[in-house]
């Protein structure tokens, strides 16, 4: 038998009830379906107010779908059993500030059902793991962002979680907090732990996600492997070559479908999207070129992120459309994009 | 099962006990308790009767002041702070979570309660009276009263505001102090047995807490203190019977109440 999905979100909608009298509704999320597999680290983008608070709040039952199901492990989020194997660290998290760290991370046990015997070991491992230990006794009004942060992460992993859900970890944190954080998170990969985050950090996402999904507007509008959506973005490549600044007229005469710009040392021929590199070359060196470098320009996870977020998702090629129809169509509730267009709608 | 549950209760006691405008309140109380040293020496040959009425009726009503301060904006709080949002996700449900803020609540509050009587015990001392059974029947019956106070906070905070909730469960406990009186006086008035029976089903709504207060007068007319005595451990049983069922069956429907509640 399979192991269920740690974490399984089916045509999920979400839409809040506003007004005076409640009498509108707005809607935060529209037709979302993502699936997460084991050991993979997924990271949500969008913009502000674009769903993904709202769609962490429904994974960890903080909040519930007004259509649609969210699963845990293959149950229902709102069965305890499925929680129980999740850790999450809130937005901000905001914690009791007459607590210490100490007494906060035992509470945190105690949640978790977690037994008596060792509690105190672990809690001191995770104190340190997360750099607070020096810190313990203090109340934790007098911490830092940053270590109110730590704290949170302690609590949500105090319990070894299967699947770890964090809101906008790496907000708010130094430069060596999101080192220590990041470390974390792919230690957690590397334990064979599964982790779902938003972020707004896009380089930190583009170093640890396997996979991304980005939600404009309340719609799923992209979702895949990194690799896979920024490498049909390939935009065009550079190729520099050294030559004498005389030779710029075989050049622009030989290939006069390429862009060809001096640089310090010869030239840079820039090669859009379609053109056959390897004949390419091969023509250079033949002209007896010295060929410096060939520099494929990839598509950014922030181009990517921008192209969306500003209602222009960049083309994509034939290829990859044709699989996104078959991902759409795929009967066993593999992730699919929402159509574009989606508007977050505000309804009386 | 249990851990979670003892979690909320430790971390609520904790919320309770280390908040320091309780600490105000129960100053105040403290020093109208031993208030009750001064009418039990300007009193005639009553000094036993009127230091007891007097002790553990402020007992009460500070018991229950502190409850309402603190019960009513118990739950708000965790929403509005997002403290809560490190509590749900975890393996707890939201009715386990309602009862660990109960059991909290209720050992903040005996704490404080037992504190308080600590402090009258001590004045009976030392006027040199002897600590009478009527005196701890009457301190039981105040356990039990808070307890059932928190409950009916707990279920208002359950799904409205702290202001709201104050005005409902202060609404709820004059009515439920007051149903022996207010039934008299409808009864009195409007005789019709149409409206006497529907009126006794709405009343039967309310909590009752006119049970921890017992009160009644002998045959010659004559009113009787809780403190002579005339309760018995049957009545206190019973009363324990019936806070019980009733925060049971409050805290039930509060959880259905509250697990149905976005906490946005």
């Amino acid at each position: 038998m399979t192991e269920p999905l740690p974490l399984e979100l089916s045509h999920v909608h979400k839409r809040f009830k506003t007004g005076f009298l409640s009498l509108r509704t707005a809607t935060a999320v529209t037709d979302l379906s993502l699936a997460l597999r084991t050991n993979e680290i997924v990271g949500i983008l969008g913009p502000n107010g674009a769903g993904k608070t709202t769609t962490l709040k429904m994974v960890t039952g903080l909040i519930f779908p007004t259509a649609g199901e969210v699963r845990l492990f293959g149950e229902p989020v709102h069965r305890r059993a499925a929680r129980a194997r999740m850790g999450f660290l809130p937005e901000n998290p905001y914690f009791y500030d007459y607590l210490t760290a100490e007494e906060f991370l035992h509470m945190a046990c105690g949640l978790a059902d977690m037994p008596l015997a060792g509690r105190q070991e672990r809690v001191t491992a995770m104190l340190k793991r997360l750099g607070i230990h020096h810190a313990r006794a203090l109340p934790m009004r007098k911490f830092s962002k940053g270590m109110l942060q730590r704290a949170g992460l302690a609590a949500a992993l105090i319990h070894d979680p299967d699947l770890v859900i964090l809101d906008e970890p790496l907000s708010g944190l130094d430069p060596i907090g999101r080192r220590d954080f990041r470390e974390i998170i792919l230690d957690l990969k590397r334990a064979g732990k599964t982790v779902l985050f938003s972020s707004h950090i896009l380089p930190d996402v583009e170093d640890l996600c396997d996979r991304v999904a980005i939600i404009v507007k309340g719609r799923l509008r992209e979702e895949g492997a990194l690799t896979d959506l920024l490498e049909h973005g390939t935009r065009n490549t550079d190729i520099e070559v050294r030559c004498e600044p005389a030779r710029g007229e075989l050049l622009a005469r030989e290939f006069p479908t390429l862009d060809c710009a001096s640089t310090l040392a010869g030239f840079r021929l820039g090669v859009p999207v379609g053109e056959n590199l390897q004949e390419l070359l091969g023509r250079l060196i033949a002209l007896n070129l010295e060929i410096v470098s060939v520099r494929p320009h990839r598509l950014s996870l922030e181009d990517l992120f921008v192209a969306h977020a500003e209602g222009a998702p960049p083309e994509a090629p034939p290829e990859r459309e044709a699989r996104d129809e078959g991902a759409k169509s795929a009967p066993d509730g593999e992730p699919k994009s929402a159509p574009d267009g989606a508007n977050q709608e505000v309804e009386s | 099962m249990i851990r979670p549950v003892l979690a909320v209760v430790l971390n609520t006691y904790r919320e309770v006990v280390r908040n320091k405008i309780l600490y105000a309140i129960l100053f105040y109380a403290v020093l109208l308790v031993l208030t009750g040293h001064f009418f039990a020496d300007v009193s005639l040959n009553q000094e036993r009767r009127i230091l007891f009425d007097v002790g553990l009726g402020l007992i009460s009503l500070f018991a229950v002041v502190l409850t309402l301060f603190a019960g009513t904006s118990v739950i708000y709080k965790e929403i509005e702070k997002k403290t809560i949002f490190l509590i749900v996700p975890r393996a707890i449900s939201r009715g386990q979570f309602l009862l660990g803020k109960w059991g909290g609540l209720f050992l903040s509050m005996a704490v404080i309660i037992t504190a308080m009587f600590a402090i009258l015990l001590a004045q009976v001392m030392f006027l040199k009276l002897r600590p009478e059974v009527a005196l701890f029947k009457g301190v039981l019956l105040v356990y039990l009263e808070v307890a059932l106070l928190i409950a009916v906070a707990l279920f208002f905070s359950s799904f409205s505001s702290p202001v709201i909730t104050g005005m409902l469960t202060i609404g709820f406990f004059v009515i439920g102090r007051l149903l022996p009186d207010l039934k008299q006086i409808l009864f009195t008035k409007y005789q019709a047995d149409g409206f006497r029976a529907v009126a006794e089903e709405v009343l039967q709504v309310f909590p009752h807490f006119y049970l921890y207060v017992p009160s009644g007068h002998d045959l010659n007319g004559r009113s009787l203190s809780l403190t002579t005595d005339f309760v018995t451990w049957s009545y206190v049983g019973w009363a324990f019977l019936y806070t019980v069922l009733g925060c049971a069956l409050i805290l039930i429907v509060a959880a259905g109440v509250f697990r149905r509640r976005d906490l946005a």
